[in-house]
């Protein structure tokens, strides 16, 4: 089974994570667990993009960030895995939550001649910034900001607005004009 | 449709007649320069804004890119009214823009999405479909609010 799920991690785009509800409970309870077991394969995996889950994670909890949801969005959209979204307690605290993703990305690459840096969005300004790392792509933002937007709204309701439409086909039955015309109905002879 | 400008229906040779016909079917789309109307695919409250100044680029803008629009038509209660100056990023463009891999990219109607001066979003959702060039332009978070990329 360990097997699998290496598998399954290591080729995030091929995969259209079918068992996405097996996974998703074991991040937000107990993704600790599965950590330890992985890091011995994780230095193979996180090789290939700049920042994998489990380091974000990791980072997402030492920086102490309130509130880490993590979404799988492979299915929805190809241009990203998983968003991450993490909430700060102010400005600053959200400001370092991006920072200390870069430093886990500079450390990461230590002794590399050329350091390839994910890019960050709203490094100023610290209500939302956005870390984008390829196929895992984290959001910080602070209190007022994650209420107003409503990432986890969006991005969960998307697969279930798919699936009412093709109901909808189905109920069409043809209704009959009412005919409320006084004159007598014609027979055909 | 006349100012096109070209002379080529003027010349009697059968071999031009072809061409003539597709250069008068499409029309040469440009960039998006002070007066264009643009449409407003957020949920901020505009409806229609009017550029005023693109930002980088000394013909106008392109696709991803930020322009200074002042809103013309707007929804009764919504977070702009009419009269503002706001700044907006061109999520659909008429032009057409090339992508790296040779393709050109192109859409029916030209359309903005209104942010605030750092680039944060006024609206909370994005309707329509924005293309892949706004993660290479550094607008994730459109990319994230939208809900069909092209």
């Amino acid at each position: 089974m360990w097997a699998a799920l290496r598998s399954r991690y290591l080729h995030p785009s091929a995969t259209s994570l079918p068992s996405s509800s097996l996974i998703n409970r074991p991040w937000k309870l107990g993704f600790l667990g599965l950590n330890q077991t992985f890091s011995s394969s994780s230095a193979e995996s996180s090789s290939k993009e700049l920042l994998s889950l489990q380091e974000v994670e990791k980072v997402l909890s030492d920086v102490r960030a309130d509130d880490v949801t993590v979404i799988p969005v492979g299915n929805q959209c190809d241009w990203a895995d998983f968003m991450v979204i993490a909430t700060g307690r102010s400005s600053w605290h959200v400001k370092n939550i991006a920072q200390a993703l870069i430093y886990k990305v500079k450390q990461k690459q230590k002794g590399a001649k050329r350091l390839v840096l994910p890019s960050v969005q709203g490094q100023e300004t610290g209500k939302w910034i956005v870390v984008d790392s390829g196929r895992v792509i984290v959001h910080a933002l602070d209190e007022k900001a994650r209420t107003y937007y409503n990432l986890e709204k969006l991005w969960t309701v998307k697969t279930v607005q798919k699936e009412p439409v093709e109901d909808l086909t189905k109920a069409f039955v043809k209704v009959r004009r009412i005919n409320n015309s006084k004159k007598p109905a014609q027979r055909s002879a | 449709m006349g100012g096109l400008g070209n002379n080529f229906c003027n010349l009697p040779s059968t071999s031009s007649e072809m061409t003539c016909g597709s250069f008068l079917s499409q029309q040469q789309r440009t960039f998006i320069q002070m007066r264009t109307v643009l449409k407003v695919v957020d949920n901020s409250g505009a409806k229609k804004v009017m550029c005023i100044q693109a930002l980088k680029g000394k013909k106008g803008a392109r696709l991803g890119d930020t322009i200074i629009a002042s809103v013309k038509e707007a929804m009764p209660n919504g977070k702009v009214k009419k009269g503002k100056v706001v700044y907006g990023v061109v999520v659909r463009a008429a032009m057409q823009r090339g992508r790296c891999d040779g393709s050109e990219v192109k859409f029916d109607d030209n359309a903005v999405v209104l942010v605030d001066k750092q680039g944060q979003p006024i609206g909370t959702r994005v309707f329509g479909p924005v293309p892949h060039e706004l993660r290479q332009k550094k607008h994730v978070k459109i990319l994230t609010l939208a809900g069909h990329i092209a």
